[in-house]
């Protein structure tokens, strides 16, 4: 219970900010935040909770993002809807790519997701009828928002993209926190230490990876729509891109990969540091996420959270 | 038939300096089963210093492969001594993870050394072919081609002849066996990792003639390392070989037959099916 | 001119252009053009305040930066980005945020199509690049076979797509359309496939790197068609052009050239020699002249964002890139009537060749390598 209200006060304090923040570049700033966080949470399940590192998670960030988008385009859907379908899409290409994948072990899974995720955005560069390939697809403005008779929102401005943000950022904490106390944690926990034991101990594998794989892309690719509504315009390279799937990767390495704080952490690091450096070092900011993933590996695998907790045990056990 | 030919000659070639690049990881992993995911940042390291030899030294880029071999493999054993040799026991997952970290840092300090500005190496036979009938064979490929070869089998001849060679198989074969027998297993990392530096490095000198230099160049050429190890078989010099030169006509081929754009999507598709059919490879050792 | 003499004005102007990235060494042209501009305003009494996005190559970057430039740093008008697939998402966000933008190169014909208000540009469509190279070489012999090979992006594709479309209209039979995917050692199949068609003329789409490298292949492989056009970019930089092997006796359309005869061409060609150590490209010029125009609108304007929308919609400029309106005509809005040259490189040197107008030389046809 207490573990809860630290959650929910830091999130309630959230929800009040744009009640003094105005500028939209700061809300701009806190929205790039959000969607790391989602997609840091998102690949944490599979990646974290499960043992399997995929490398190539763009593949769902980009289905959502060109599925919601190619509907709405298209069909005239309303993202609110078409979201969901482009998620649909995801996970049961997901769940296809991870019958075919799981049997395969550590470094071989991880370039196996690298190729699924280049095949598809080759396919995307190249499938020009329904893509638009290298050129893109353009959003147009969205249709108001309507309930009843009543505009919520015609999306003018920053504020109902903040919270939408923020509601997917704790949907994908909230994911992960209701995961990691389940029986389907308790089973990933199991394959994760030992694959085979926990295969020997009757424990069906690649079911239980898939739920989990299905999870995460599902979260993903509800992330990558919200991402490519906000910014407006996406092409192949920029959400298939395999930047993209490392960058998620990152996110929880470096942050501290299992935990449920781990990927928040390492998603406020990065895209602080990145907008930070963006002055002066550029492109070169991921020169520092580089030193980062390098530092973390080899000092502390934990991440920043596993070191922190580490600490405050030392302190506790009165060192 | 002239053009099926011209494809297919044209794509052994390219696949030559693809084999190379192979080799190098495949000797990594064989040895250290380490995925160097850094593998195509050596290679652009190569490429610049190649570069910079020819436009400050006027030294042609094929006769730098001397100086630029030595010079990798001394980038690769600091590598090793510093970061690769503190995971060798940790999680695969890690390993990759320390090596992309690793890409990234070396690619990023090229770009804020050299600025990410697209570097072109010319020399006078950048465009001269040989004729053979009417088939047209690029003059720079062929030498590459020849160089590779050359390299190949110095490195076959080494492995299979010399001591330091037989205590790396050895290595490679049984870590713990090895160690046994006397072989000084860190030692044989060192030298792994550097030798597979050092071919990256020629890889990079004889990529700079026909291609174009800039910092994340590296990215495409690891993926494409990646295809070829598993193609050919982890762990196998000849497999990466054949590996290589097998990709290099299938792009070529797919590029003619199917579209210029797709010839990597087939190599990919081709990559994950070799994954899930016979992961071992074609000369490849299973062990799991 | 005594107009902007009479305001000592300062206005804030905002720049996107790809500083970093891919596209780096273009978008130096571009600066160095943005720097000349920015003194020849200070010399006519316009100071003008430079807010710098550096897009990096990337569209979503673009998006960014203007967002920036528009919301917190309240600039008055925008100029650039380079490319087609940074402009692309960029223009859509500057006419609803209602800021003018000015476009100096980027050539995706659908940027000035879309009914928008605020958006102009100076250069010509690609449409205009495929038809000067085509008309220019049609003007010279023969020819019935097309080849047209390009990059797979935004810029390639839609300038191809003119290309094709030109050939449809003058009787020019299509016998390769290749698309490739930048970025390859290897586009020998590419090339195999075109010299098997044995097209009389080629137009290529290509950015600088991949241009040599196509160029090199070509030369190697013995495709010989009667020219090669390229369609500006990478064909019409010095970098390309140095490359005396490759580059001998290939068209280019472009945008400007500095022996076109426009008022002050020449001279700025040879201010930007002396500043800069090299051949000034087009996007230097159009840079130049885009920035100038910009300035002088908000200038006049006094920093309204509407007024200086209505200054360029209603302005007339004679400069290094001759004549400047912005118009509506078939089916582009506030698109400047730019006439599009054709150049050739002969013995290491870019000599415009076409249209007659302009032409300082005599083009060397049909094509052969050196």
């Amino acid at each position: 219970m207490r573990a809860l209200l630290l959650w929910v006060i830091p999130a309630l304090a959230l929800a009040l900010v744009p009640l003094w923040i105005q500028s939209p570049y700061a809300l701009h700033i806190f929205i790039l935040l959000f969607i790391a966080v989602a997609l840091g949470e998102s690949w944490n399940v599979i990646g974290g909770f499960a043992g399997q590192y995929s490398v190539g998670h763009a593949a769902w960030y980009g289905l959502g993002a060109y599925g919601a988008f190619i509907l709405l385009l298209r069909k005239g859907i309303p993202p609110w809807f078409g979201v969901w379908a482009a998620v649909a899409l995801a996970v049961i290409i997901a769940l296809a790519v991870g019958w075919i994948t799981f049997r395969l072990r550590g470094p071989y899974f991880v370039l196996a997701s690298i190729a699924v995720a280049e095949i598809i955005r080759l396919a995307a560069l190249n499938w020009k009828i329904v893509t638009n390939g290298a050129e893109g697809i353009l959003g147009s403005d969205l249709p108001p928002l309507q309930i009843g008779g009543t505009v919520i929102t015609d999306w003018n401005s920053k504020i109902p993209y903040y919270y939408l943000g923020l509601l997917m950022a704790v949907f994908c904490v909230a994911v992960n926190f209701v995961v990691k106390r389940s029986k389907l944690g308790y089973y990933l926990q199991a394959i994760r230490e030992d694959q085979d034991a926990a295969h020997s101990l009757g424990i069906p594998l690649t079911f239980y990876k898939n739920t989990a794989l299905g999870i995460s892309a599902a979260c993903t690719a509800l992330t990558g729509s919200f991402a490519a509504f906000y910014v407006g315009f996406i092409e192949p390279q920029g959400v298939f891109g395999i930047d993209v799937s490392i960058q998620m990767v990152l996110t929880c390495i470096i942050g501290g990969i299992g935990t449920v704080t781990g990927p928040l952490l390492g998603a406020v690091v990065l895209v602080l540091l990145s907008e930070w450096l963006r002055a002066s070092l550029a492109q070169a900011h991921l020169l520092v996420y580089g030193v980062l993933v390098i530092a973390v590996i080899l000092l502390m695998p934990d991440g920043f959270v596993g070191f922190i907790a580490h600490r405050l045990r030392k302190k506790a056990a009165g060192r | 038939m002239a053009v099926f030919l011209q494809s297919l000659l044209s794509g052994v070639l390219i696949g030559g300096v693809y084999a190379l690049i192979g080799i190098g990881l495949t000797l990594i992993f064989g040895v250290m089963r380490v995925i160097n995911f850094a593998q195509g940042e050596l290679v652009m390291i190569g490429m610049y210093c190649t570069f910079f030899l020819f436009k400050l030294a006027g030294i042609d880029p094929f006769l730098s492969v001397v100086l630029t071999m030595p010079a990798l493999f001394v980038v690769g054993a600091v590598l090793q001594r510093s970061l690769i040799n503190r995971v060798l026991d940790a999680l695969p997952q890690n390993q990759i993870l320390l090596t992309i970290g690793l890409g990234l840092v070396l690619s990023n300090t090229a770009m804020l050394v050299f600025t990410s500005d697209y570097r072109i190496l010319s020399t006078t036979y950048s465009s001269s072919s040989v004729g053979l009938g009417s088939i047209r064979l690029s003059t720079p490929l062929l030498y590459s081609f020849l160089i590779t070869g050359a390299i190949t089998a110095a490195l076959y001849w080494f492995l299979a002849r010399t001591d330091t060679g037989h205590a790396i198989r050895a290595t490679a074969q049984d870590r713990d066996a090895a160690q046994l027998m006397g072989v000084n297993v860190r030692h044989m990392g060192v030298l792994a990792f550097g030798l597979g530096s050092a071919l990256a490095g020629a890889a990079g000198a004889l990529i700079a003639p026909i291609y174009y230099i800039y910092p994340q160049v590296g990215g495409a050429f690891t993926l494409k390392a990646f295809v070829v190890v598993v193609l050919g078989g982890m762990g196998s010099i000849v497999g990466a070989t054949l590996g290589g030169v097998l990709i290099g006509m299938i792009e070529s081929l797919s590029a003619l037959y199917i579209a210029s754009g797709m010839k990597e999507l087939c190599v990919y598709v081709i990559f994950l099916l070799v994954l899930l059919l016979k992961p071992s490879g074609l000369l490849g050792k299973s062990r799991t | 001119m005594i107009l902007a003499l009479l305001l000592a004005a300062s206005v804030r102007i905002g720049i996107i252009n790809s500083v970093t990235g891919p596209e780096a060494p273009i978008g130096e042209t571009l600066s160095n053009g943005y720097k000349l501009a920015l003194e020849d305003l200070k010399k006519a009494g316009i100071e003008v305040e430079v807010v710098s996005e550096d897009d990096t190559g990337k569209p979503q970057i673009a998006l960014s930066a203007l967002e920036k430039l528009v919301t917190r740093d309240n600039v008055t008008g925008i100029v650039g980005p380079y490319s087609s697939s940074s402009a692309n998402p960029t223009v859509k966000a500057a006419e609803k945020n209602k800021v003018p933008i000015l476009i100096p190169t980027a050539a995706k014909e659908e940027l000035t199509r879309m009914n928008y208000k605020y958006v102009f540009r100076i250069a010509s469509p690609a449409n205009g690049l495929a038809a000067a190279g085509l008309d220019a070489t049609l003007g010279l012999g023969p020819a019935k076979k097309l080849a047209v090979v390009y990059e797979n992006t935004d810029f390639g594709t839609s300038t191809a797509k003119t290309a094709k479309e030109y050939a449809a209209t003058h009787g020019l039979q299509l016998v390769a359309d290749e698309a490739y995917s930048k970025g390859s050692p290897d586009y020998r199949s590419t090339l195999t496939q075109v010299k098997s068609a044995d097209p009389d003329v080629v137009f290529m789409v290509s950015y600088v790197a991949d241009a040599i490298l196509l160029m090199r292949q070509a030369r190697e492989l013995a495709l010989s068609p009667r020219a090669f056009i390229g369609g500006g970019a990478g064909f019409s930089q010095p970098q390309f052009v140095a490359e005396r092997d490759i580059s001998e006796g290939i068209l280019a359309s472009t945008h400007w050239t500095k022996d076109s005869g426009w008022p002050g061409a020449k001279e700025f060609a040879e201010r930007y020699q002396k500043r800069f150590n090299v051949d000034p490209p087009y996007h230097s010029a159009c840079a130049y002249e885009s920035l100038r125009i910009m300035a002088e609108c908000a200038a006049k304007s006094n920093n309204d964002r509407d007024k200086t929308r209505a200054c360029l919609h209603e302005g007339k400029w004679d400069g290094i890139m001759g004549p400047v309106k912005f118009v509506d005509y078939d089916g582009f809005q506030n698109q400047n009537k730019h006439p599009v040259l054709v150049t050739q490189v002969q013995q290491g040197k870019v000599v415009t060749v076409y249209p007659k107008e302009n032409a300082v030389a005599k083009p060397i046809y049909p094509f052969k390598w050196k």
